[in-house]
């Protein structure tokens, strides 16, 4: 499913609005979901929470975003929220992007799966934040879409964005230099 | 930076396996409706237990003939008004604007987290310490009342639980703090 797609116009009631964003995006945020959370079970309840979210959203939604901004701010959030709860039981502390480049990592693996589990990894280790960043930008968006999502400036957004495809190039295709 | 490696990276990621969640929307209603009720419930448990203590205490001044025994459930009763009126003066949730973007609500949070650090950080001044007062008052009116050596060594038993009750309160709240303190440093990046 691409990021990129639209709810069309057709959608007009809140209940509409709702049902549009979860057929459109509904991959979207459980790719999203598993960026905030690893465990199966406690991530199918946040996947309802955002859903509850999103729905609740559309009342007050008054078009001055597009739906899809408004669709990630509100499931961003909510995986904000969710990161920051679960602070309370998280053995290691959360970084930013510039940290983040610092750490050690593991040997590149041409194996899908293993990369797959290696960047979810490497993003649940962000601060919420550069999490949104990170996770707008594999989704597709592009920098003005991210900065919409965000609320960053536009040089922010593509300083981060320079750093992430820096840390996603140096962690999962040259390997080897800084290996664990 | 090469555009090719980048490339994979970020297809592998969107076509990850994913087992979409589908929700009716009378479940999200229902689901929605459950979480409003446990809010109110909860919150009306709250006034309903201060209610009820407020009650009590009200009772006593009123029923009780010692001067200093009423004037003690006098300094409770007007503690208790005071710890549930900044309970809803600074610890009331405030809920988060929809929609905005990651920063505002970032931002929201993060004075969120810092206002209720501040209110078990300063939880002697505005829970605990409006008590002292009554149980003063009422440990010298007891004593007064029954001049026997056994009764002040059960009010000074009395006495000795209230301050552990109010330390073991204490560190509870500081334990909180320094919880909320790393909710607060996780926020950070955020200006």
């Amino acid at each position: 499913m691409s990021a990129i797609e639209t709810i069309p116009a057709r959608a007009s009631t809140p209940d509409d609005l709702y049902q549009e964003a979860a057929q459109t995006y509904g991959a979207a945020l459980e790719r999203l979901a598993r960026a905030y959370e690893g465990d199966p079970d406690i991530r199918r309840d946040l996947v309802q929470e955002i859903h509850i979210a999103l729905w609740r959203s559309f009342k007050t939604f008054d078009g001055r975003c597009s739906t899809r901004t408004w669709i990630y701010r509100v499931a961003h959030n909510v995986g904000a929220s969710h990161v920051v709860r679960q602070s309370r039981t998280r053995m290691q502390s959360l970084v930013d992007l510039e940290e983040l480049e610092n750490l050690p990592h593991s040997n590149t693996d041409p194996d899908r799966t293993h990369t797959l589990d290696r960047l979810l990894k490497l993003i649940q280790k962000l601060k919420p934040l550069d999490r949104h960043v990170i996770l707008s930008y594999l989704e597709g968006l592009d920098a003005a879409a991210i900065g919409e999502i965000t609320g960053l400036s536009a040089s922010n957004v593509a300083t981060k964005i320079h750093r992430i495809k820096n840390l996603l190039a140096r962690w999962f295709q040259q390997g080897g230099k800084n290996d664990e | 930076m090469n555009e090719s490696p980048n490339s994979s990276v970020l297809e592998i990621w969107q076509r990850q396996p994913v087992e979409v969640t589908k929700m009716s929307l009378t479940e999200i209603r229902r689901r929605a409706d459950k979480l409003e009720h446990r809010v109110w419930w909860r919150n009306a448990r709250e006034y309903a237990a201060s209610l009820g203590a407020l009650v009590m205490l009200a009772y006593s001044f009123a029923t009780t003939h010692d001067v200093l025994s009423r004037v003690a459930f006098g300094l409770f009763f007007a503690g208790l008004i005071w710890i549930v009126a900044q309970l809803h003066r600074k610890g009331s949730a405030k809920s988060m604007p929809t929609g905005v973007d990651t920063v505002t609500s970032l931002r929201f949070y993060r004075v969120e987290l810092e206002r209720q650090r501040e209110l078990v950080t300063t939880v002697w001044s505005w829970y605990l310490a409006p008590l002292v007062p009554g149980f003063i008052v009422y440990t010298i009116g007891h004593a007064i009342r029954i001049p026997h050596l056994a009764a002040w060594a059960g009010l000074a038993l009395l006495d000795a639980m209230v301050a552990l009750a109010f330390f073991v309160i204490w560190k509870l709240n500081m334990r909180t703090a320094r919880c909320l303190d790393r909710m607060i440093h996780e926020l950070n990046g955020t200006k």
